[in-house]
């Protein structure tokens, strides 16, 4: 492990930010959506002037905390305190008269509007209705020399800027509602290193005004840079708040990330036998910008897990493998024979399954009912003729639910009315319906309450016992490592360590992909 | 949901599992509730229809004509039904129409129908609209071509084409035979009708009951799973627009019967009859739910509404009016019930 | 030319029609002069049986259509011996065909029908004469004689005639001339009948059409049109415009050109069109009548043969068969007798 060593921002003097008074209180937070406990008690303060650093794993609650505050969800408990007075947030609306907005990972401008026009947008400057282009043009002039970038064209369309420019002109816009606080998620994940710099001087030169920054980020070395202290999340909860950004060593705050307060329980590991057939075989994978050289095998009965950050390419690997998306160079083999690249039903018909990350928007279809997502995929099977035969459809429906204990029970139901985690049943047993080879699985327990999970994580294991090659992908270490036969360490694009799952530790992973060390 | 699996639903939910509360009240709202809105609407125009000029509304000759109106956009919406149950839509409808009946009706074709037999007219149009059906899906699903602009192409090619083959001239269908078939009766019912049936009754099991109608809700509810749940999206979506050219074929051998000619003005502004019968009928435009019986009320709403209109001596513009209420009362049920389901 | 022939024949029975238009109530003419077998037109006038007549007409989508539906409706109330039912007005052959089937159905003694497309309704319309309902056909002819009692046409061909004849009248010195003509919709029957009068009529002074487009009968296709017409041809002597609606649209489109260099004649006859006539100073210097009280003229002949009475003035006991309008051309030196019955578009 490489103790990082921040480097020392030029210019910054520690004291400005010190203006001890709180802007934002949140108090308690809690937020429950059907079957997730999303908050937990979240607490956080942050100053005026100062950039605060929010940390957490995927699934810590970093997004639902942001939306609370932007006023897209209620909390259900808790308080919110706005220079100490408790305010109700309970329109985005609400939330942008109080002095907060917020800048996207996907930025919500309108590419076919200009700049002053983006800035602008909703409270254009305006008389009588009509509105005052030359007015809103000086005005928006002015706020992007105030960012450091007066050399933006205030009528140029902001769909021709490069990311790092409609990044400032976001900012514009929240500066020209007077924002005092501004939620950054993962502003430096499109930029280059020169355009994050600049994204940094931008920052500085917002907190020097008493603008209160929260930063979200992976990358560690950024939040040393520009962070003054950091709040770490963990399970919908607050761990850890207040820490200095820059004195915390990182091995605590990993610790803290990932110390658990609720253990998973991990069904023990099957003896893989050397001798078990390769059943998928992946070779030389790549896809210019997303990940290059990938190669692995799996087993008959061995789970093969990828760990890695949002952007490494884990998704994208299962996705090529699976055929929705085509490779540049490489190839898929399954018991040997080489599947059409880009072209998912080889893979279906050759017996690779998919769980997608994305369930509800990839993989079930929300309003039809629970039988008819688990045959989806295996129609011909209760066919003759193009006629489906329901009874039989349904029967075989009833006894895959039945054994994976979808709840509640019942294969009629819509699967809109299911929990996550038995939606997530519902996938497996339409690639169980199958009798599958190999089982692509992307976040499987994404969404799925912690009961659940153990059921899933017995459910996959008992999937592999049963002679399925099964590749795991997730963004949570402790899964991949607890579940996984042998773990591969993805950072952009490329596999970084490749080795069994015993042989090593969270921490590690997390350096890994963190850091790109080796171990 | 159709209207068939959420009956099945009703009875097998019983047996299987008990139903909640709260379930009945959401399938209620899903399927047959909105149908019993449907039949609803339909019962309080024929009331007002035997309430205003009962002597003649509630006469079978009244209802035959009101059938006979029905059978040809009926054939169209069964089409259109599948179209957007699929996630698409098709503008081209009533060019389709008029290309297949123009060209079923050409001197030549009309030569082969006199010399060997009418069955020549029919497959002509058949061929001809699944053809139009055949470009449409090419283009939407290898071309990647937006279904709205896609088929807003072919219905200014076909109508123009249309146009070219008939030289702008009305084609006067002179196959004696054919004319007394299909715009004869069988047991007192018009042919006309019997066809409409048919096609229904072959839609609706078709959507219900089969591997493709299964497919077309996965296709039009949710592309993406579809996909890579390992369905033949593309093909599916070129099968769609086969099916809806299909039935403008069958359509247009219907008002080949009906007129008695072929002509490139058949089928002006079907696009827009078709679809709003198919929408008031529950089918969501933007796909994934579609419902053969609700287009089929839908259809005979707007026939009804017209023949009322017509005996009570109510001309023009009033009609349109009632038209476009009746479409949006329709939406906004819609609205109001997807949103019901999906806050559950 | 035997049309010809046939057209100047049945004009004196056009006129007679149009004299009868142009009284406005029928207490108001008296004729005296008896048929020796027939019943005067006097006695025609007085109330008899109750007559139920059905109405439709394609939709009613410009000034003469808009028209013909208005002079039918106030024509209808003038009898309280008729009730009239009118039908939605519509261009989908297969909702005019039922609309017909609904006047079957009510009973009705007789139909007037302006058929969207003759061919297309003649089935029905046959239907509804097998029923023993009476079938006066409108304007645009069936395709089979069983399937009206009586038909009354406008005069196309004769319209196209009237227009030669008086572009011939105008250019007869001038061989060379570059005559053009803005037809209506190609695929109607009496659009192809208007050309080929046209045609025939140029050709007996030796003139032909030059530049030809066709537009739709509407203010906006008449505009286009007559734009690209314009452009095609740089210098143009004559223009005859099918119809005076879309001729709204044809002499905006020359207002734009600013040329002057030509005359235009009109066709149909809308009110609009007779006043710039009558002022003389608007480029628009003759137009051809085509009568937009045929579907008056239908209701009128409906109710005779219901009520079995003759045509007055025709010793003739029966309604006969056909009836064609004549086609006048109208110039600044009649126009006064024929604006009171134009259309307004």
């Amino acid at each position: 492990m490489t103790p990082s060593t921040p480097p020392a921002p030029a210019g910054r003097e520690s004291g400005a930010v010190l203006t001890e008074s709180a802007l934002l209180t949140m108090t308690g937070i809690v937020k429950e959506f059907p079957g997730v406990r999303a908050l937990d008690g979240v607490d956080l303060d942050v100053r005026a002037g100062e950039v605060h650093c929010l940390l957490g794993q995927n699934g810590a609650g970093k997004s639902t905390l942001i939306r609370v505050l932007t006023g897209a969800h209620q909390p259900d408990a808790g308080t919110i305190r706005i220079n100490g007075d408790e305010v109700q947030l309970n329109t985005p609306t609400a939330a942008i008269q109080r002095g907060i907005a917020a800048i996207y990972q996907e930025l919500d401008l309108v590419p076919g509007l200009s700049v002053a026009e983006n800035i602008f947008l909703g409270h254009e400057p305006a008389r009588f209705g009509f509105s005052r282009r030359h007015e809103a043009a000086a005005r928006a002039r002015e706020i992007l020399r105030g960012l450091g970038h007066g050399e933006i064209p205030v009528r140029r369309e902001v769909g021709s800027l490069p990311a790092a420019g409609q990044q400032v002109v976001s900012m514009a816009r929240a500066l020209s509602r007077d924002a005092r606080l501004i939620v950054m998620d993962e502003p430096s994940a499109v930029l280059d290193p020169e355009e994050v710099a600049n994204l940094f001087r931008v920052i500085r030169g917002l907190t020097a005004q008493g603008v209160a920054v929260v930063y979200i980020s992976h990358r560690l070395e950024e939040i040393r840079e520009i962070g003054d202290r950091v709040t770490v999340l963990k399970d919908g909860a607050t761990v850890a708040t207040g820490l200095d950004a820059r004195e915390t060593p990182t091995k605590e705050l990993i610790r803290l990330m990932t110390g658990r307060s609720i253990e998973y329980v991990f069904p023990p590991r099957a003896e893989i036998l050397t001798t078990a057939p390769v059943v998928l075989e992946v070779t030389d994978l790549s896809r210019p910008g997303e990940f290059a050289g990938i190669s692995f095998s799996v087993r008959a009965g061995e789970i093969l897990g990828f760990a890695g950050l949002v952007g490494s390419g884990r998704s994208e690997v299962l996705e090529t493998v699976y055929g929705a998306r085509k490779p540049a160079t490489g190839s898929v083999r399954v018991d040997g024979t080489a599947l059409r690249p880009g072209w998912v039903q080889s893979a279906v018909k050759a017996g690779v399954g998919l769980a997608p990350e994305e369930r509800k928007s990839q993989a079930l279809l929300l309003d039809e009912a629970v039988y008819k997502n688990i045959t989806v995929s295996s129609m011909q099977r209760f066919a003759s003729g193009g006629f489906l035969n329901n009874h039989a459809e349904r029967a075989a429906a009833v006894q895959l639910a039945e054994s994976l204990d979808v709840r509640p029970p019942g294969v009629d139901q819509p699967v809109r009315n299911l929990s996550g985690g038995n939606q997530q049943k519902v996938v497996l047993a339409r690639w169980l319906l199958r009798d599958c080879r190999v089982l692509l699985l992307d976040e499987p327990t994404r969404g799925v309450d912690v009961g659940a999970r153990s059921e899933i994580y017995a459910l996959v294991r008992k999937l592999a016992a049963s002679g399925v090659a099964i590749v795991l992908v997730s963004s949570e270490v402790e899964e991949v490592l607890g579940l996984a036969d042998r773990v591969v360490v993805l950072r952009e694009g490329r596999a970084v360590h490749t080795g069994p799952a015993q042989e090593i530790d969270e921490h590690q992973v997390l350096d890994l992909v963190m850091e790109g060390s080796s171990v | 949901m159709s209207e068939a699996p959420s009956d099945t639903t009703a009875s097998t939910q019983a047996t299987v599992a008990p139903p909640t509360a709260q379930r009945a009240g959401g399938l209620l709202s899903t399927g047959a509730g909105r149908n019993l809105g449907l039949v609803l609407a339909l019962v309080v125009l024929c009331i007002v229809g035997v309430a205003t000029s009962g002597d003649t509304f509630a006469t079978g000759p009244n209802v035959l004509t009101i059938l006979r109106a029905a059978a040809t956009i009926g054939v169209v919406s069964i089409g259109m039904t599948f179209v957007i149950t699929g996630g698409g839509i098709d503008l081209s409808v009533g060019a389709m129409v008029a290309l297949s009946s123009v060209w079923a009706t050409t001197l030549a074709t009309q030569q082969l129908a006199t010399d060997y037999h009418w069955i020549f007219m029919v497959s002509t149009a058949l061929l001809v609209g699944g053809a139009c059906g055949l470009v449409n899906g090419l283009l939407i699903a290898y071309g990647k071509i937006v279904p709205f602009i896609a088929t807003l192409a072919m219905l200014a090619a076909a109508r123009g084409l249309a146009e070219i083959i008939s030289d702008r001239r009305t084609q006067i269908v002179n196959n004696r035979s054919f004319v007394d078939l299909f715009g004869g009766s069988l047991i007192g019912v018009p042919t006309l009708v019997w066809i409409f049936v048919l096609v229904a009754a072959a839609g609706w099991v078709v959507l219900n009951r089969t591997t493709f109608g299964r497919r077309t809700f996965a296709v039009g509810g949710n592309t993406e799973a579809a996909r890579l749940a390992g369905i033949k999206v593309q093909r599916h979506t070129v099968a769609l627009y086969v099916l809806a050219g299909l039935c403008c074929g069958i359509a247009a051998v219907m008002l080949m019967a009906r007129t008695t000619t072929g002509s490139s003005t058949h089928g002006q502004l079907y696009e827009l009859d078709a679809i709003a019968a198919v929408v008031i009928g529950g089918t969501l435009l933007s796909g994934g739910r579609g419902t053969i019986v609700g287009t089929v009320f839908g259809v005979l709403i707007f026939t009804t509404l017209n023949n009322v209109f017509t005996l009570n001596n109510l001309s023009f513009s009033a009609q349109s009016v009632a038209k476009g209420v009746i479409i949006v009362i329709a939406v906004l049920l819609q609205q109001r019930l997807a949103r019901r389901t999906t806050s559950s | 030319m035997s049309r010809s022939a046939r057209t100047i024949a049945i004009a004196g029975l056009g006129v007679l029609a149009l004299a009868a238009c142009t009284s406005n109530t029928p207490e108001a003419e008296n004729n005296n002069n008896a048929a020796p077998q027939g019943v005067s037109a006097g006695k025609n006038d007085e109330p008899g049986k109750k007559v139920k007549i059905g109405f439709s007409a394609p939709a009613a989508d410009h000034g003469w259509m808009g028209a013909i539906t208005k002079a039918t409706q106030a024509e209808a109330k003038k009898y309280s011996d008729v009730e009239l039912l009118v039908a939605e007005g519509t261009n989908d052959p297969n909702q005019q065909i039922s609309q017909v089937e609904t006047f079957i159905n009510q009973k009705v003694d007789a139909i007037v029908l302006l058929p969207f497309d003759g061919p297309a309704l003649t089935a029905v319309a046959t239907k509804a004469m097998e029923a023993g309902i009476t079938v006066v056909n409108v304007d645009r002819e069936f395709n089979s004689p069983a399937a009206a009692r009586t038909t009354i046409l406008g005069d196309n061909y004769g319209m196209g005639v009237s227009a030669g004849t008086y572009v011939c009248s105008q250019l007869k010195d001038k061989k060379d001339s570059i005559v053009a003509e803005i037809a209506g919709i190609d695929s109607l029957g009496l659009t192809q009948d208007r050309s080929k009068g046209f045609k025939d009529a140029l050709a007996d002074c030796g003139l032909k059409v030059s530049n030809r487009v066709a537009a739709a009968f509407t203010v906006e296709s008449g505009e286009k049109e007559a734009a690209n017409l314009l452009q095609a041809a740089p210098k143009i002597d004559a223009i005859w415009n099918h119809d005076d609606d879309q001729g709204v649209g044809v002499m905006a489109a020359i207002k734009n050109s600013n040329r002057k260099e030509f005359f235009v004649v009109g066709g149909a006859g809308s009110a609009n069109v007779m006043r710039d006539i009558k002022s003389g100073t608007s480029l628009v210097k003759a137009t051809v009548i085509y009568p937009s009280t045929q579907g008056a003229d239908g209701i009128r002949l409906a109710r005779l043969l219901v009520q079995k009475k003759a045509l007055g003035d025709l010793v003739e006991v029966e309604v006969p068969r056909e009836i064609q309008l004549y086609a006048p051309v109208v110039t600044k030196d009649n126009v006064d007798q024929y604006l009171p019955t134009a259309f307004e578009s």
